[in-house]
C-alpha cells in the first residue's frame, strides 16, 4: 500500500501530465503571441484567429518558433529560447512540412490529411527553382495563405473548388511572371474555363465540377508533355473518366457515364491507349481542354476534320452536307458514332444489313444504287488485292525475285485507301475512279505474278531437260570413250608412252 | 557431209597447220595409276575459269558498277534479263566451284610432290592463280552492293588494315579511301574484271604451256615399275575431261536453279551491321582462327600476329619446291606428308568451327 501512495501513483500522475502535455489541446493551450497581437491589431494575428491551425491548437510559436505561453515579449521572442521570427523562402514549406510530413503528429490532430504533400510538392513543376536560384516556385502558402489557412472544404479557402481557380491564375494568368519560367505557355486558360461547361456551372457554384486541380493534381502537378501528368494524352482519358465514368459523381447531370468505355474499344481509344500512338485523339482532342464544351451538331465535322481534313472537305461539298443539315443530323457522328468510333471497313458502305447507308437510303432510290454499285466496285478491289498478294506470296515462297511486283502491291492498298476518303464525296464516278487505279495495279501484279509462277516451273522442266541432255552426251562420252580404249588395248596403245618425268 | 567437213578442215589446216598441232597432242600420253584421278581437278578448274570468264562476260552487259546502282543493276539481271538469274546464279556457283576445284588440285599436286624439279614454275604459277582466284572471290562478293558484301568487305579490309607498316596505306588502297564506299565498289569492279583476269590469263598461259611441255607428273616410286601404264593425250584424256566438265555443268544447273543465290538487302552504310556477319568459306578457317588469338600475345598485338603467322605460312608453303629437297632427289619426305595432313586438317576443323560457331 506504501508502496502504491509512495511511488505508483506520483509516477502514473507524472506519466499522465506528460502524455497531456504532449497532446495539443485547444483548452489548455494558451497563446500568449496572440493576445498582444491582436491588442495591436495587426493582420495576421486577425487571420490566425480564424486558422485551421488555431482551431486545433497550434500557437504562433507552432511555425515562428519562442513561447507563446508567456506574456513577457522578451521570453516569448528570444532567440536562445528558440524564436525564429518570420520564415522565409524554403523555410515556409518545410516549416509546414515538419507537421504534415509526420504521420504521428498528424495522428495527434486526429487529421486524415494525406503526409505526402511536400514530397509531392518538391518533385513537381511548381518544386523546381525560382528565378532567384535559392528557393522554390511555389511554397505552401503560395495556395494556402499563410495565417487565414481554411480547410480545403472551407468555401473561403483559396484551394476550395470554388476559388481554387482564381488561386491558380493568380499566376498563370500573368504573361509577365509566366513567360519567365515557360515562355511557351499560354495565359489564357481562365478565358477558355469560363466558357466550359466546367467553368460555367464552377462559376455558378457547383463545386462538384473540374476545376484546375481536378484534372492537374494539386500538390504533384507535372508538366503536361511529362509522361507521368495526370493530362498527359495516355493518362489523360483515364483523368476525365475519374469523374465522367462514376455514375454517382455524374448524378443530376444528365448525361451518360460509358464514354471512356466505348472510347477505349474504339479505334482512337486502341491506338492511344494500347498502341501508345500519341497522335491518336483523346478527350481533349475533340471536346478541348480548358475550354472544355460538348461539340455542337454543327461543329462535328469540324472537329473531325481537324485530323481527317480531306474527308471533312469532300463531305462539306457532297450532296449529303445539306441533306443532313436539313434533318438536323451530325455530320461524321451518324455514320461512324462518337466516342465508340469502329475501324472503317468496307462493312460501311453498302445496303447490307451492317451497312450505315441503309439506315437513310431504300431499295429503288438513286443513293440505294450508288451505294450498292461502290460496294461493288470496294469488294472487287480488296477480293482482288488477296489474290494478287497470295500470287506474290506463291511466288516468293518458290523463291523467285518478285520484289518489284510486290512493291506496287502497296499502290492497291493506297487506292483502297483513297476510296476510302472518296467514299465521302458520295459521288460514284469520282469513287469508281480511284477504284479503278487499284484494280489496274491488281491486274498488273497479278499477270506479273502469275508470270514469275510459271517462270519458276520453266526453270524446273528447262533444268529436267538441259539436266538430261547433258547426261545423254555424258553417257555417250563415257561409251565412246570406253570404246576406242578397248580398241586401243587391243592395239597396245594404252601402255608404254614415252617416258615422262 | 563428211566431204564438207573434211574440205574445211584441209582448207584450215593449210593456213594455221592443224595437223602439227594434232599430232604433238597424239604423241602426248598420260600415265595411269592409282592417283590419276586427281590429274582431272586442274581441268576441272579451267573449266569452271572459262565459264566464269563466260558468265562474267554476260553480266557486264548489265552490271552497273556504282553506289547507287550496282545494287539494282543485280536485281534487274535477276528479275528482267532472260536467263538473268541463270546466268548470275551460275556465276557465283561456279565462283565457289572453282576455288575448290583449285584448293583441291593444289593439295593433290602437294601431296604427289608434282611440285619437284622441273615443275617448280607451274607450281607458283598455279599458287599464284589460287590466290588471284581468292582476289576474284573478295572482289567480286562486294560487286552486288548488298548488305553481308559490304559488311563482310569492312571486315576484310580492317584485318588487311592490322599488318604493320604497310597495312594501312594498304587498307586506304584497297578502299579507295578511309571507308568502304562508292569508291571501293569501282576499285574492286576494276581489279575484278580487268586487272586480275590479265594477270590470270598471263600465268594460265604459262601454267598449261609447262603443263604440256614437260606433260604430267609421275608420283615418285612409279618410275621403277617395269610395267608402265599411259593413254594418250589426245583423245582419251581430254575426252575423260570433256565427260567430267559435263558431270560437273550438270552439277552447275543443278545448284543454279534449286539453290539460286540470294541477293539480300542493298547495303545501307550508316546502318548497324546484322548479326552474323562473315566472309566466304574459303576464308573462314583464316577468320576463325583470328577470333580465337588473344588480344595481346607478350609485347605483341594478337591480330598482327596472326596475321603474321598466316603470311609466313603461306610464303613456306609456295617456297615448298625450293625447300623440299628430299622429293627433288626422288625420295618420299614424310615431313611433307605430316605438314601437308596437319595443314587440311586444321583448314577443315577452323572452317566448320567457322561455319557453326
Amino acid at each position: 500500500m506504501v508502496f502504491v501512495k509512495q511511488v505508483l501513483l506520483p509516477a502514473a500522475a507524472l506519466a499522465w501530465i506528460l502524455l497531456v502535455s504532449a497532446i495539443p489541446s485547444r483548452a489548455d493551450t494558451r497563446d500568449g503571441c496572440l493576445t498582444c497581437h491582436q491588442g495591436l491589431g495587426d493582420k495576421p494575428s486577425a487571420l490566425f484567429a480564424h486558422d485551421v491551425h488555431a482551431a486545433r491548437g497550434v500557437t504562433c510559436a507552432g511555425c515562428h518558433g519562442g513561447n507563446a505561453a508567456t506574456d513577457d515579449m522578451e521570453q516569448a521572442m528570444n532567440k536562445t529560447a528558440g524564436f525564429l521570427g518570420k520564415p522565409a523562402g524554403d523555410e515556409i514549406s518545410l516549416m509546414c512540412a515538419r507537421c504534415h510530413s509526420d504521420s504521428l503528429k498528424m495522428a495527434g490532430f486526429h487529421s486524415s490529411i494525406p503526409t505526402g504533400q511536400f514530397a509531392a510538392l518538391q518533385q513537381s513543376v511548381h518544386g523546381r527553382l525560382s528565378l532567384n536560384g535559392k528557393e522554390r516556385i511555389v511554397q505552401c502558402t503560395t495556395c494556402h495563405g499563410a495565417h487565414g489557412i481554411l480547410a480545403v472544404t472551407d468555401p473561403s479557402s483559396p484551394v476550395h473548388p470554388l476559388n481554387v481557380v482564381a488561386t491558380c491564375t493568380s499566376c498563370h494568368n500573368n504573361a509577365k511572371y509566366i513567360r519567365q519560367y515557360n515562355p511557351g505557355l499560354a495565359v489564357d486558360q481562365l478565358e477558355k474555363y469560363r466558357t466550359s461547361v466546367h467553368g460555367v456551372r464552377n462559376a455558378a457554384g457547383d463545386g462538384r465540377v473540374a476545376e484546375c486541380a481536378s484534372c492537374h493534381g494539386s500538390h504533384g502537378i507535372l508538366q503536361a508533355k511529362d509522361v507521368r501528368s495526370r493530362v498527359y494524352p495516355t493518362n489523360l482519358p483515364g483523368t476525365c473518366a475519374s469523374c465522367h465514368s462514376d455514375p454517382e459523381h455524374m448524378r443530376g447531370y444528365g448525361i451518360p457515364t460509358d464514354q471512356f468505355a466505348k472510347y477505349s474499344a474504339s479505334v482512337h481509344g486502341i491506338a492511344l491507349l494500347q498502341k501508345r500512338d500519341l497522335g491518336a485523339p483523346a478527350c481533349n482532342s475533340c471536346h478541348g481542354n480548358h475550354g472544355a464544351t460538348p461539340p455542337g451538331v454543327e461543329s462535328i465535322s469540324k472537329v473531325c476534320g481537324t485530323c481527317h481534313a480531306l474527308n471533312a472537305d469532300l463531305f462539306s461539298s457532297s450532296p449529303h452536307k445539306g441533306a443532313f443539315d436539313a434533318a438536323n443530323l451530325p455530320e461524321c457522328e451518324t455514320c461512324h458514332g462518337n466516342h465508340e468510333i469502329l475501324p472503317a471497313t468496307s462493312a460501311l458502305l453498302g445496303v447490307g444489313p451492317d451497312a450505315v447507308c441503309s439506315r437513310c437510303h431504300s431499295s429503288g432510290d438513286a443513293g440505294y444504287r450508288t451505294a450498292g454499285t461502290m460496294k461493288a466496285l470496294v469488294d472487287s478491289l480488296e477480293s482482288g488485292e488477296k489474290k494478287a498478294g497470295a500470287l506474290v506470296e506463291e511466288a516468293e515462297q518458290k523463291g523467285m525475285e518478285i520484289a518489284e511486283a510486290k512493291f506496287r502491291l502497296r499502290d492497291t492498298r493506297q487506292a483502297g485507301l483513297e476510296a476510302r476518303t472518296m467514299v465521302h464525296s458520295f459521288d460514284g464516278a469520282r469513287f469508281a475512279a480511284v477504284i479503278g487505279k487499284g484494280l489496274a495495279t491488281n491486274s498488273s501484279v497479278t499477270e506479273e505474278a502469275t508470270k514469275t509462277i510459271q517462270e519458276f516451273y520453266f526453270r524446273r522442266i528447262g533444268l529436267g531437260i538441259a539436266t538430261l541432255i547433258i547426261t545423254v552426251l555424258a553417257l555417250s562420252l563415257y561409251v565412246y570413250v570406253r570404246r576406242i580404249e578397248r580398241r586401243q588395248a587391243g592395239e597396245g596403245k594404252m601402255t608404254g608412252g614415252p617416258p615422262i618425268h | 557431209m563428211k566431204k564438207p567437213l573434211q574440205k574445211f578442215y584441209a582448207w584450215l589446216d593449210e593456213r594455221a597447220k592443224i595437223s602439227d598441232l594434232v599430232q604433238f597432242m597424239g604423241k602426248k600420253y598420260v600415265p595411269v595409276h592409282r592417283h590419276s584421278v586427281w590429274y582431272y581437278f586442274g581441268g576441272v578448274a579451267l573449266f569452271l575459269f572459262i565459264i566464269q570468264v563466260t558468265t562474267g562476260i554476260l553480266l557486264l552487259l548489265y552490271y552497273k558498277g556504282s553506289e547507287q546502282l550496282a545494287f539494282e543493276s543485280i536485281q534487274f539481271i535477276m528479275s528482267k534479263v532472260q536467263f538473268g538469274w541463270l546466268v548470275r546464279s551460275i556465276h557465283s556457283w561456279a565462283a565457289n566451284l572453282f576455288i575448290l576445284a583449285a584448293v583441291i588440285h593444289m593439295f593433290s599436286v602437294y601431296f604427289e610432290r608434282s611440285y619437284r624439279n622441273p615443275r617448280e614454275i607451274t607450281w607458283l604459277t598455279g599458287m599464284l592463280m589460287l590466290f588471284l582466284g581468292l582476289g576474284f572471290g573478295f572482289s567480286g562478293y562486294l560487286l552486288p552492293w548488298n548488305e553481308l558484301a559490304f559488311f563482310a568487305t569492312k571486315v576484310g579490309t580492317d584485318i588487311a588494315g592490322v599488318v604493320p607498316v604497310v597495312g594501312k596505306p594498304l587498307m586506304i588502297f584497297l578502299r579507295g579511301g578511309e571507308d568502304v564506299t562508292g569508291a571501293t565498289l569501282s576499285r574492286f569492279f576494276g581489279f575484278h574484271v580487268a586487272l586480275f583476269p590479265g594477270i590470270f590469263t598471263f600465268l594460265l598461259v604459262v601454267h598449261l604451256l609447262l603443263v604440256q611441255r614437260q606433260g604430267m607428273s609421275e608420283p615418285l616410286g612409279l618410275d621403277a615399275e617395269h610395267d608402265r601404264k599411259t593413254m594418250p593425250f589426245f583423245p582419251n584424256f581430254m575426252l575423260r575431261d570433256v565427260l567430267l566438265w559435263l558431270i560437273v555443268l550438270n552439277v552447275l544447273a543443278v545448284l543454279a536453279v534449286f539453290f539460286p543465290w540470294e541477293l539480300g538487302r542493298k547495303a545501307d552504310p550508316f546502318a548497324s551491321a546484322p548479326a552474323g556477319i562473315r566472309p566466304e568459306w574459303y576464308f573462314l578457317f583464316m577468320f576463325q582462327s583470328l577470333k580465337y588469338v588473344p588480344p595481346r600475345i607478350l609485347f605483341l598485338d594478337g591480330e598482327v600476329l596472326g596475321i603474321g603467322l598466316f603470311g609466313i605460312a603461306g610464303l613456306i608453303w609456295l617456297l615448298v619446291p625450293f625447300w623440299d629437297r628430299k622429293s627433288a632427289r626422288g625420295l618420299r619426305s614424310r615431313t611433307i606428308s605430316y605438314v601437308g595432313i596437319g595443314v587440311v586438317a586444321y583448314i577443315l576443323v577452323f572452317t566448320i568451327l567457322g561455319w557453326f560457331l
